[in-house]
């Protein structure tokens, strides 16, 4: 479903990702973890091109993402993303966040929007803050509504670029359950996060970067028992034991 | 000081006309720069190549320099290269052309102050770069600039009485000519047009005030005074 051959990146002369080969088949979770400034961040916003490749092949769904022919408005339409900051729509209702693009990108009738918006309110647990404003919603609200706002799109995949990050600790828990119900249900997920646990429990494979390398890519039980590579070991001395 | 003779009804009457020549002025040209600006604006923020450059230069040359020296321009310098303005239409244009580099700066920094996040969260949900503008840049910038926008206004109708200096009859160009009837009457007159110039101001900054208020409650609201739009999701809970 998303596959990486030799690509690398730069900003300007600084290589932000080298050599990546990666591929990521259909109902799979990958999370991918490592220090910060590692191009995790990177790799996963290249992906539905926010960040556009230096060279290499990457193909997501079947279409290349570099190339002219790729519609890259109506490739984004198959990827739903969820951001840090969360990033809601100040001016605009949760139901007006979450149905915005299904109406103006895939032309769908307002009721219908609002059908499935509530579908999806509904699954991340927060039916009755449809009318509500984003600076009225806690954290944790705001980013199920933001994942709300990603699947009401019925993408194909779904993008978290460091999810919990920015929420306060008792609030990561209400994020992360929803996760883990939607890997349940079959989601192509690509997850960049520091939640060793969640890594653990529900990631099909587990890939660490560092320096803008994928150094080691396996099944999170054998990376967090037994990491093959130093750097992997070092880091998760780090993050495990504080 | 002659409080009766300045305030007679034949004076007050041409200040009213003064006054009435400073609104116009100052009417067509708050419209013309807010719709030059807006362009103007959205074209350097949108960093088209070669055309966003041009009116960088432009905006950044206009912005420096005095507005008399552009009323002057306008009316001394532009009938030379066959352009002959009447002194309202030249007053008008020379505002314009400056007003419209100032706003255009306002509308630039507005559109620049909403977060990337906000345009990356809209694009990456496969809205184009227009829909992004129309549904997420714009109502929010448009918002942050009220104010600023406002204060422009004011200067723009203060600004009206420079053009004193090419005998536009405007409020201050009427007030000297009746204050040049006798010499009593120029503290009671310029008193008068200053409680007029302060009074169209300060409104024109209550009417700002009162929008940004209207604003920050709509956005606040806990659901109480929602349009009827959002109903629909409501009945489905």
């Amino acid at each position: 479903m998303i596959s990486f051959k030799h690509v690398n990146k730069h900003f300007g002369d600084f290589q932000v990702l080298t050599d990546i080969n990666l591929e990521i088949k259909e109902g799979e979770v990958v999370v991918v973890v490592g220090p910060s400034g590692s191009g995790k961040s990177t790799l996963l916003r290249c992906i539905n091109r926010l960040e556009t490749i230096t060279d290499g092949e990457l193909m997501v769904n079947k279409k290349l993402l570099n190339s002219k022919d790729t519609n890259i408005n109506d490739l984004r339409k198959e990827i739903g993303m969820v951001f840090q900051h969360f990033n809601l729509y100040p001016h605009m209702t949760v139901l007006e966040n979450i149905t915005l693009a299904p109406r103006k990108a895939l032309g769908i009738s307002t009721a219908e929007a609002n059908e499935t918006a509530m579908f999806y309110l509904n699954k991340v647990g927060i039916p009755d803050k449809a009318d509500s404003y984003p600076s009225q919603l806690s954290g944790g609200q705001q980013q199920r509504v933001a994942i709300a706002r990603g699947l009401a799109l019925k993408p194909h995949i779904m993008l978290f670029d460091e999810p919990t990050s920015a929420l306060d600790p008792e609030m990561i828990g209400e994020v992360l359950d929803v996760m883990k119900t939607l890997a349940k249900d079959g989601m192509t997920m690509v997850v960049v996060t520091h939640e060793m646990g969640f890594a653990h429990e529900v990631a099909n494979r587990v890939v660490f970067m560092d320096h803008g390398r994928i150094l080691e890519e396996s099944e999170p039980a054998a990376f967090f028992s037994n990491p093959k590579e130093d750097r992997a070991r070092l880091f998760l001395s780090r993050v495990l034991n504080h | 000081m002659d409080f009766i003779g300045a305030y007679s009804l034949g004076n007050l009457l041409f200040l009213l006309k003064g006054l009435g020549t400073t609104l116009l002025v100052a009417f067509i040209a708050i419209i013309f720069s807010f719709l030059i600006g807006s362009i103007l604006g959205i074209l350097r923020y949108a960093k088209i190549p070669v055309l966003s450059g041009i009116v960088a230069l432009c905006v950044e040359v206009i912005r420096n320099l005095p507005l008399l020296l552009i009323i002057f321009f306008t009316f001394f310098a532009l009938p030379e290269v066959g352009i002959k303005l009447s002194v309202t239409m030249a007053a008008i244009t020379a505002l314009i052309i400056f007003e419209s580099a100032m706003l255009s700066e306002i509308v630039r920094s507005g559109l620049n102050s909403i977060e990337k996040g906000q345009i990356e969260a809209a694009r990456s949900s496969g809205l184009t770069y227009m829909q992004t503008m129309q549904h997420i840049i714009l109502p929010q910038a448009l918002r942050r600039m009220v104010p600023p926008i406002v204060s422009q206004f004011i200067s723009l109708l203060k600004d009206t009485s420079l053009a004193v200096v090419i005998s536009l009859p405007e409020l201050l160009h009427n007030a000297q000519i009746v204050n040049g009837k006798n010499v009593n009457y120029v503290i009671p007159t310029f008193l008068l047009i200053a409680v007029i110039y302060f009074l169209v101001n300060y409104s024109l900054s209550l009417v700002a005030r009162r929008l940004e208020i209207k604003e920050r409650t709509n956005r606040k609201s806990t659901g109480k005074v929602l349009p009827a739009k959002h109903q629909a999701g409501e009945m489905m809970q």
